[in-house]
C-alpha cells in the first residue's frame, strides 16, 4: 500500500486488567474506505479512539498522515484538526445553534474568519440537506438531522480523514438512509474513511475493504465480497450468520 | 456576562475601600490601644439606649486614656471572646469586670485592683428563701465562667442544692423569676444594680467570697499600657474622679434615673414597634454590617470557589488533588471552629493581628468557597463527557473546549446551587458574632442583654433575616433569568 493515511503497528490498549486491544496492525491508504465490523466489546471503538488519541495507547505505534499520534510530544490538537470524528450519540454542542456548532472550531482555531465560516457552514449544511436549520438549536432536531449536522461540523475543519463510530446505531430506521447517503457522497468524493458500523449493505456498497475484529484482534480482512460471501475465519462466519439473520 | 463581572468587581473594590476607610487612623502622637470588653455587665459595662458603651469600666478606661494621653478602641465582643482574643494578641487589653484570680494570673498581667466585689444571692420577690440553708434540694441558676458560678459550685454539696448553667445573664434571671430555679449567684455590684433598676429580683445575702476587679494585658506584653493604666488610676483616685464615676453608676440618683429609663422603655417597649423605635440605629447598623459581610463574602467565596472548582477538573492529577484537599478541609471544618482558628488561633502563632471583619471574610470565603467549589466541579462533571470529546476531536485545546462548550452548559446546571449558596452565606454571617463582629445577630444579643426582651427581639431579628433573604433570592432569580435568555 502506498500513501498510507493510517499506519497502526502492534497497538495494545489495556483498561486496568482488561486487555482490550491485543496487538493490532491496521493500515488505511489515501482515498480508501475501510469498514470495521465485529461483535460488541471486541474493541472497535477503542481502536478508532486511539487513532485521534481520545484513548491513550498502552503500547504500539499510531501514525496518521506521517504524524506519530502515539508520541506524547506530538501536538495532538494540531493533529486532530486533520482527523474528523463522528460519534454514535452525535455530541452536538447543546449550548450553540446548528450554525455555531459548525463554525466554532474553524473560527476558534483561526482557520477561517467569522464571515468565511458562516458561508462554509451554510454551504456544508446544504450539502447534508439542512439549509433551513442554520439557526435551530440541536435539541429541536431529529436524530438523523443531528448526525448530519455532526458530519458537517467535522467537515468544516476540512479534514483528510473521517472516523465514524456507529453513526447510525442510535437512529430510528427511517433516518438511517439520509445519513448513509451523506456518507456515500463523501466516499465518492474520495474521503479517506474508517467506519465502524453494523450496516452490512453500506459496507458491501461503499467499502474498499472490510476488517473483522474479535477479542481485541483483527481476525480477517479483505474486499467486502470476499469477507461476506466467503469468510475464512470461524469467528467471522458465526458473527455474519448472527448479523444477517437479524 | 462581562458586564456582570465588571459590576461585581466594582462593588468589591468599593467595599474594600469602605472597610479600609473604617479602620481607625493611627495617630503618630497618640497611640491607640484596642480594648476588649463584655457585651453587657452593668453597671461596669453596658450599652445605653443610644447603643453607646457606658458603665464604670468604660468611664474608667476612657478617663485614664485622657489623663495619660492615649486612645482606646473599645471592642464589646463578650467576656469569653475578649479573654481569648487577649491571649492570642488580637487585642491589647481587657477591662470587663474581671476578677483577679491565680489561674488568670498565669496568662495575664493585672493592674492594681480598681473595684472590690463579692458574691450575693438573689431570689424572686415572693420567694421565702432567705439564706443558703433554705436551698436544700432546690435548683440554683448561674452564668458560665463567672465567679458566681465558681462560688455556687464550691458550696452546693454542703448546702445540698443543684446548679444549672446558662450562657447569658438574662436566661439566669428569667429562670429565677419564673420559678424554675430558687435562686442565683452573681457579683454584688451587678445584682444590686440590677435590683435597683427594676430587674425584678431581690438580694437576700451579704457579699461573701470577695474579690477584686483588675484590668488585664497579655502576660509580659504591653508593659507601657499597664504602667499608664496604673498611674492613671492613681491620679483619678487622688483627684476624686474615681469616686464620682463609682457614685454615678451605683448611687441612688444613677440607679433611679436608670430605673426610670427602664420603666419608660417598659411602658412603650412592650410593643414590637416600641422596641424597633428604641433600637433603630443599632438594628440598622447591624443590618448594614450583615449585608456588607454577605456581599463581600459572596463575591470572594464565589471567586475562590470557582477557581478551586476549575482546578478540580483540570487534566493534571496534582491540580485535582489540591482541589479535593481544599474542599475536604474547609467543608469539613465547622464554621465556628474555622472562625475562631483564623481570628484567635493564627494570630497567636504568627503574632500579627487580623481585624475581625477581615477574619470573618476569610472564614466565609474558605468555607462557602469550598461548597461552591464542590458544586462547580459537580456541575462540570454533570455535562455529558461526549461534549468534551467532540470539542477535543475537532482540535480545540482543553481550555478553549471548557470555555466555549463545557462551562456555558455547566453554569446553567450550577445556578440553583449558586443561589442556594448565597442564602446560606447570608445565614452563616450570624456565626461571626462569635468573634465580636457587630452584625445583626450580635446586635440582637446585645439588645436582649439590656432589655431582656428575648422573644420579641429574636422575632424582629428573624423577620429582618427573612426579608433580606427574600430580596437576595429575588435578585438571584432575576440574574438567573438574564443568564438563561
Ligand atoms: N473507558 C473505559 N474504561 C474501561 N473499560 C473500557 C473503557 N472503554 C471501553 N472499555 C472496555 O473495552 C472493551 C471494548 O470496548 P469497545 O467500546 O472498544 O468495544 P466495541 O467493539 O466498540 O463494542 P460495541 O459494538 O458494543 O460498541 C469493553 O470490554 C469495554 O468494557
Ligand atoms: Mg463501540
Amino acid at each position: 500500500m502506498k500513501n498510507l493515511k493510517v499506519d497502526v503497528t502492534d497497538l495494545k490498549k489495556n483498561f486496568g486488567d482488561n486487555h482490550v486491544l491485543k496487538g493490532i496492525d491496521f493500515k488505511v491508504a489515501q482515498n480508501e474506505v475501510v469498514v470495521l465490523i465485529g461483535p460488541s466489546g471486541s474493541g472497535k471503538s477503542t481502536l478508532l479512539r486511539c487513532l485521534n488519541r481520545l484513548e491513550e495507547p498502552t503500547s504500539g505505534k499510531v501514525i496518521i498522515d506521517g504524524n506519530n499520534i502515539s508520541d506524547s510530544k506530538t501536538n495532538i490538537d494540531q493533529a486532530r484538526e486533520n482527523i474528523g470524528m463522528v460519534f454514535q450519540h452525535f455530541n452536538l454542542f447543546n449550548n450553540l445553534t446548528v450554525g455555531q456548532n459548525v463554525e466554532l472550531a474553524p473560527v476558534e482555531l483561526g482557520k477561517m474568519s467569522k464571515e468565511e465560516a458562516v458561508n462554509a457552514a451554510k454551504q456544508l449544511l446544504s450539502t447534508v440537506g439542512l439549509d433551513d436549520k442554520y439557526d435551530a438549536m440541536p435539541q429541536s432536531l431529529s436524530g438523523g438531522q443531528k448526525q448530519r449536522v455532526a458530519i458537517a461540523r467535522a467537515l468544516a475543519m476540512n479534514p483528510d480523514i473521517m472516523l465514524f463510530d456507529e453513526p447510525t446505531s442510535a437512529l430510528d430506521p427511517e433516518m438511517v438512509g439520509d445519513v448513509l447517503t451523506v456518507m456515500k457522497d463523501l466516499a465518492k468524493k474520495g474521503m479517506t474513511m474508517v467506519v465502524v458500523t453494523h450496516e452490512m449493505g453500506f459496507a458491501k456498497e461503499v467499502a474498499d475493504r472490510v476488517v473483522f475484529m474479535a477479542d481485541g484482534k483483527v481476525m480477517e480482512e479483505g474486499k467486502p465480497e470476499e469477507v461476506f460471501d466467503n469468510p475464512q475465519n470461524e469467528r467471522t462466519k458465526t458473527f455474519l450468520e448472527k448479523v444477517i439473520n437479524v | 456576562m462581562k458586564k456582570i463581572i465588571a459590576l461585581i468587581s466594582c462593588m468589591f473594590g468599593l467595599f474594600v475601600f469602605m472597610n479600609v476607610y473604617h479602620e481607625p487612623q493611627v495617630d503618630a502622637a497618640e497611640k491607640t490601644y484596642t480594648i476588649g470588653t463584655d457585651v453587657t455587665f452593668p453597671p461596669f459595662v453596658y450599652a445605653n439606649s443610644n447603643n453607646k458603651y457606658v458603665g464604670i469600666d468604660m468611664e474608667l478606661i476612657r478617663s485614664i486614656a485622657k489623663e495619660e494621653g492615649f486612645k482606646v478602641d473599645i471592642k464589646p465582643i463578650g467576656f469569653n471572646a475578649a479573654v481569648q482574643s487577649l491571649s492570642s494578641g488580637q487585642i491589647d487589653g481587657v477591662i470587663a469586670g474581671m476578677t483577679i484570680t491565680d489561674e488568670r494570673r498565669e496568662k495575664f498581667d493585672f493592674s492594681t485592683p480598681y473595684y472590690k466585689s463579692g458574691i450575693v444571692m438573689a431570689v424572686a420577690p415572693k420567694s421565702d428563701v432567705k439564706s443558703l440553708k433554705d436551698l436544700k434540694g432546690k435548683r440554683v441558676a448561674v452564668k458560665t465562667g463567672t465567679s458566681g458560678a465558681t462560688y455556687a459550685n464550691s458550696i452546693k454539696d454542703r448546702y445540698g442544692f443543684k446548679t444549672v448553667t446558662f450562657d447569658d445573664s438574662d436566661n439566669v434571671y428569667n429562670d429565677v423569676k419564673n420559678g424554675n430555679s430558687a435562686a442565683c449567684f452573681d457579683d454584688s455590684a451587678v445584682l444590686n444594680y440590677g435590683v435597683k433598676t427594676g430587674l425584678g429580683l431581690k438580694v437576700v445575702t451579704k457579699p461573701t467570697d470577695t474579690g477584686s476587679y483588675g484590668f488585664a494585658v497579655e502576660k509580659g506584653k504591653n508593659k507601657e499600657l499597664m504602667a499608664k493604666f496604673n498611674s492613671g488610676l492613681k491620679k483619678l483616685k487622688a483627684n476624686g474622679q474615681y469616686d464620682k464615676i463609682i457614685k454615678k453608676y451605683t448611687g441612688e440618683s444613677a440607679t433611679s434615673s436608670q430605673k426610670k429609663a427602664n420603666d419608660k422603655a417598659d411602658s412603650e417597649g412592650h410593643t414590637f414597634i416600641g422596641l424597633i423605635k428604641q433600637n433603630k440605629s443599632a438594628i440598622l447598623e447591624g443590618i448594614f454590617e450583615t449585608i456588607k459581610l454577605t456581599v463581600v463574602s459572596i463575591i470572594c467565596a464565589t471567586i475562590f470557589g470557582v477557581l478551586v472548582g476549575l482546578l478540580g477538573v483540570l487534566p493534571s492529577k496534582v491540580a485535582r488533588g489540591a482541589s479535593t484537599t481544599i474542599i475536604y478541609i474547609f467543608r469539613g471544618l465547622p464554621l465556628l471552629v474555622l472562625a475562631l482558628f483564623i481570628y484567635n488561633g493564627v494570630p497567636s502563632l504568627t503574632g500579627s493581628k487580623v481585624p475581625a471583619f477581615i477574619a470573618g471574610i476569610i472564614t466565609l470565603t474558605l468555607n462557602e468557597g469550598a461548597y461552591t467549589a464542590a458544586f462547580v466541579k459537580g456541575g462540570i462533571a454533570a455535562v455529558d463527557p461526549g461534549q468534551m470529546e467532540a470539542a477535543r476531536s475537532l482540535g480545540l485545546p482543553f481550555g478553549r473546549s471548557m470555555r466555549k462548550v463545557i462551562l456555558p452548559q455547566g453554569i446553567k446546571i450550577m445556578i440553583p446551587s449558586f443561589i442556594n449558596q448565597f442564602i446560606i452565606t447570608l445565614k452563616d454571617t450570624s456565626i461571626l458574632s462569635i468573634i465580636g463582629i457587630l452584625e445583626l445577630t450580635q446586635t440582637g444579643k446585645i439588645i436582649i442583654a439590656r432589655n431582656l426582651e428575648g422573644f420579641k427581639i429574636w422575632t424582629i431579628i428573624a423577620l429582618i433575616y427573612l426579608i433580606i433573604i427574600t430580596v437576595l433570592t429575588l435578585l438571584s432569580k432575576w440574574v438567573e433569568r438574564r443568564i438563561n435568555d
